[in-house]
């Protein structure tokens, strides 16, 4: 019997704590903002038990089902998102907590193939939930909640899509809706995603290391949706990558943009982004300083992408040039470089191989067999 | 940049300590003249880990509970990440495990376990496992607070009810499932939990004479392990609570915060005692201490550093270095022979049950039989050698410094990657500006490589061998051995190098030796590599990461441990059709370097063949190399 009353007594309870939290949320800014906060994080640590329950007691999907309507219909999960740095300590890992249950929810007759509920209204019908989940890496407060939302967000590819396709106003830009989308429309380079290039570079290093994972899951999980993506934005994503984020102050930043840059020229499901980037002169450059960069872990990282330019069997002209200008240069610095990497094997192979392929090159640039494909 | 404004809250103090990781300090935050302890970590030396860093500092973020060590920021200035953390002055558990009788009172236990509890209670809450509950990752506050440290290889799960099957931990406190790696849940730390409680109880946990590989099979296959002897029934029947075999059985931590044995101990000011005691005993021991010798002072922090003489005596708060070492550096015959005399399993010099373990956490990737990434990445994640030798080196876990698990991960260089993260020239080494003001000098270069062959590659591989090693006599003559190399680096390091250059260009001109020595690298590598007992272990299941053949790799596209197999293989790739000649040129190079080598065998150079000397060197360290690879698995 105390069973039956507890659960019909939360459902009540369920309903109503959406709308008490939009009514405390709405009031954060008011005189009264600091009470408010307070009185918020009770309705959201509530909201968290009722998700994901208690020792002692389940939670019933029938509960859950109506707290994630409640939700959705009060607008709390855009809310929430928007002000999730504003939130005390204790109730912003709660918010976390309730997004990943809410994002994760089905209801018991739904297949497990459909996508779960609130993530397929977020996705069609209220995206800037997800772009205010992104927007958290401004304020340090929120970078990590919000950064591991995000992360288990971007899993399915939808949601990934919203946030490389939101272009504001533009037409086919996300906000519309992930149906309304146009992936063949060059991003104008102020929607959300553009943005993470400056959280990575700027911020610090907490927010910039949680901001980084998040770019870095977003360019590496979907094989289809990102080599489309980096095919019609080549010059603005590497332009951008290249300026910013490999031309970085922040060490660690520089050095981990240039090895996830090795893994994107490395995946397969990016050849023709691959093919298309080692042919440009000027990113061979940018890679041939970073292997004079006086940190050695920089060295090493550019080394992996330099490999890539060398090892092409279809150098383009400029880069054939460019090698052959310094062909003697780089001979002598390759014989040398990072020399105490003697345990490397993998690694010295590499730089034999790179040293031979140099030394083999003919003396004057010939034009590639194979035309590089189309991007 | 924002970081560098988030240092300047910080003023820093003296150092407290260091490890392989890099330098502990202890500092003071301008704004409130709150003592905090400040990791400095040099990133520049760890090829793969800043994520690893990053998911820590992650984890450690969101906890907010007196039972847990407090986060309190992290900033970059240059290659160095710095990581502010609370204070804590009464050293971990281990520490204070170390003085006679090395075990400790069943109240100090009791309260200790409470206090753990609510610490666990809280994370389980949060849903995080903790996953290496040990005495080495409790630390103590000067008043007697408990806190739980060390969040290297925490779990945070989304879900509440989701399971992990990550095989992490230390082989001795793991719980039988996690070791199984069926799934497991928060109950897996109860298991540590009960095994720390054993720990302090008799000074070491269960199977602690065990090689650590076996006793991962041990734990699963026997019935739990049980309190023995002179022990309350409440203590015994806790123990037993906490070490059912059967997780669902096996009470949670809000449970056994009611247990009897819990719910009648006492406050946690009578720990001060234990602190009290450390102290003492550390007094004891200062004297024995200030010998002078040598100190390398490398950038990477090679066992060698055991040696270091850190300012511990005048930070009170600081428990100063371990009783073994006394064993470990003899000044005169007599310490070593009495060290030997009265050496037990306990404090053999080298053993590996003393010390807290490593951590494992090795990745499926070591298991690839293929060279030159699991080589690399083994040299990152694995070499065990620094932690096993936890008690000859310089305190760490005093405060908030070193654990064992972080030793392990962030050891870029020891040994096994002689200097990738430093300098070129091995002179660069020594001229550095942390250096001891008693280290010996050596200018000469063969003095110097003779330095580093000792810290890199015979300190490491003796350590390990030792840790490997089971038998009494056979540990007992290992540790002769490695004090013999040890007063030998101290006194004529360049003796040592001609020792090895004389005993490798012998060994190069006896067919059979060289062959077994010098050339079988390669293939010598791959078996050893899956059986490496040490070292941090993380095996994914095996869905996700199905174990990679040499010729087709299957790569979990988001797995950081295939990062540079994907280099390697997309390499591997461009390079399919020139690979034979690239091979053919590899055969020729060893040729070459072969013929040299039979020419050249060991001489000093001629003039004009300078080369040749180099190139013997790097044969040499090469043979040493692979010396240590081949001990392993013995």
């Amino acid at each position: 019997m105390a069973f039956l009353f507890g659960r019909g007594r939360s459902r009540t309870n369920t309903i109503d704590l959406s709308k008490q939290a939009k009514d405390h949320v709405l009031k954060l800014d008011g005189p009264g903002g600091p009470t408010k906060a307070e009185e918020l994080a009770k309705v959201l640590n509530q909201m968290k038990l009722a998700l994901q329950g208690v020792p002692e007691y389940e939670s019933t999907p029938e509960q859950m089902y109506s707290l994630v309507q409640g939700l959705i219909e009060e607008d709390l999960l855009f809310l929430l998102a928007q002000n999730l740095h504003r939130l005390p300590f204790e109730a912003r890992k709660d918010t976390q907590v309730i997004f990943s249950y809410v994002f994760r929810f089905r209801p018991t007759t739904a297949s497990p193939k459909t996508d779960p509920v609130a993530l397929s209204y977020v996705v069609n019908n209220r995206p800037e939930v997800l772009l205010e989940l992104c927007r958290g890496y401004e304020h340090k407060e929120s970078a990590t909640p919000a950064g591991s939302v995000l992360r288990e967000v971007l899993k399915n590819e939808a949601a990934a899509a919203i946030i490389l396709y939101d272009d504001g106003e533009q037409p086919g830009s996300s906000l519309k809706g992930v149906t309304a989308i146009d992936r063949e429309r060059p991003q104008t380079g102020s929607g959300v995603f553009w943005r993470f290039f400056d959280w990575i570079d700027k911020s610090s290093f907490e927010v910039a290391a949680d901001a980084f994972t998040t770019f870095r899951e977003l360019l590496t999980k979907h094989k289809e949706l990102v080599p489309r993506y980096l095919a019609v934005n080549f010059e603005l994503f590497f332009d951008k990558y290249n300026s910013i984020l490999v031309q970085s102050n922040s060490y660690v930043t520089k050095r981990q943009s240039i090895k996830l840059l090795g893994e994107i020229l490395l995946d397969r499901s990016n050849y023709n982004v691959m093919t298309a980037y080692v042919d440009r002169g000027e990113h061979l450059k940018i890679c041939m300083n970073l292997l004079r960069s006086d940190r050695k872990m920089v060295q090493y990282e550019g080394f992996h992408v330099f490999k890539v330019f060398v090892a092409n069997p279809h150098k383009s002209i400029a880069v054939q040039k460019i090698l052959l200008m310094n062909r003697d240069k780089l001979l002598n610095f390759l014989s040398h470089f990072l020399e105490d990497r003697t345990d490397d094997e993998q690694f010295i192979d590499e730089r034999e191989f790179l040293i031979k392929q140099i030394k083999n090159m003919p003396p004057n640039p010939i034009p590639p067999t194979r035309q590089p494909q189309p991007v | 940049m924002a970081d560098e404004a988030i240092a300047g809250h910080y003023q820093v103090l003296e150092e407290l300590g260091r490890g392989s990781f890099g330098v502990v300090y202890k500092g003071i935050e301008k704004a409130t003249g709150e003592v905090v302890a400040i990791k400095h970590i040099d990133l520049e030396s760890t090829d793969d880990d800043i994520q690893d860093i990053q998911a820590e500092i992650s984890v450690l973020s969101t906890c907010a509970s007196s039972y847990v060590t407090q986060y309190k920021a992290s900033f970059l200035r240059g290659s160095k990440l710095w990581i502010v953390m609370e204070y804590l002055g009464g050293g971990s558990c281990l520490d204070l495990l170390k003085p006679e009788p090395c075990s400790f009172s069943e109240p100090h236990i009791a309260i200790i376990c409470r206090e753990l509890l609510r610490g666990l209670e809280y994370l389980h809450a949060e849903g995080k496992i903790h996953r290496d509950i040990k005495a080495a990752n409790v630390l103590l506050s000067e008043s007697g607070k408990v806190k739980l440290a060390d969040f290297g290889v925490a779990a945070q799960l989304t879900n509440i009810k989701s399971q992990r099957n990550t095989f992490v931990g230390t082989p001795f406190w793991m719980a039988p499932e996690v070791i199984q790696q069926n799934g497991y849940d928060f109950k897996a730390d109860i298991w540590s939990l009960g095994i720390t409680a054993m720990e302090m109880a008799n000074g070491e946990p269960p199977h602690a004479n065990l090689h650590p590989m076996k006793a991962l099979f041990h734990i699963p296959k026997n019935p739990s392990p049980s309190l023995e002897g002179n022990f309350s029934r409440d203590f015994k029947d806790f123990i037993t609570q906490c070490l059912m075999k059967s997780p669902e059985r096996r009470p949670s931590a809000k449970e056994l915060l009611r247990h009897r044995f819990i719910k009648s101990s006492g406050k946690i000011e009578a720990l001060q005692e234990l602190i009290e005691r450390r102290r003492t005993y550390d007094a004891t021991k200062t004297k024995k201490r200030n010998r002078p010798f040598y100190q390398e002072t490398l950038q990477d922090f090679s066992p060698r550093s055991e040696q270091d003489e850190w300012v511990f005596d005048t930070v009170r708060s600081v428990v100063p270095r371990k009783a073994t070492i006394k064993s470990r550096k003899p000044s005169s015959i007599f310490s070593t022979e009495e060290a030997l005399r009265r050496m037990d399993p306990k404090d053999a010099p080298l053993q590996p049950s003393s010390p807290a373990p490593p951590t494992m956490r090795k990745s499926t990737v070591l298991r690839q039989p293929s060279g030159a990434h699991a080589s690399n990445t083994r040299s990152v994640r694995g070499p065990p050698a620094p932690a096993l030798r936890r008690p000859l080196q310089p305190d760490m876990s005093f405060g908030n410094s070193g654990s064992s698990q972080r030793l392990f991960r962030r050891v870029p260089s020891d040994g096994s990657n002689s200097g990738r993260a430093s300098s070129p020239s091995p002179f660069d080494d020594i001229v550095d500006e942390n250096k001891h003001p008693n280290a010996v000098e050596v200018t000469s270069k063969e003095a110097i490589l003779g330095r580093r062959l000792y810290s890199k590659a015979l300190d490491p591989t003796l350590a390990e061998l030792h840790a490997q090693t089971s038998s009494m006599a056979k540990r007992e003559a290992l540790a002769k051995l490695s004090d013999a190399f040890a007063a030998l680096d101290a006194v004529d390091p360049e003796g040592a190098y001609h020792l090895f250059r004389n005993l490798n260009s012998t060994m190069a001109q006896d067919s059979k030796l060289s062959n077994a020595f010098l050339n079988t690298q390669a293939s010598m590598r791959d078996p050893i590599e899956s059986e490496k007992p040490h070292g941090t272990v993380i095996i994914k299941s095996a869905p996700a990461n199905p174990p990679p053949s040499p010729t087709k790799l299957v790569l979990a596209a988001n797995n950081p441990h295939l990062k540079s197999h994907r280099r390697r293989q997309s390499a591997a790739l461009v390079n399919t059709d020139t690979g034979s000649p690239e091979k053919s040129a590899r055969l020729e190079r060893d040729a070459e370097k072969a013929a040299l080598q039979a020419k050249y065998p060991g001489r000093e150079p001629q003039p004009g063949m300078e080369h040749c000397k180099q190139l013997s060197d790097v044969l040499y360290s090469r043979w040493v190399d692979g010396l240590r690879l081949r001990w392993p698995g013995t």
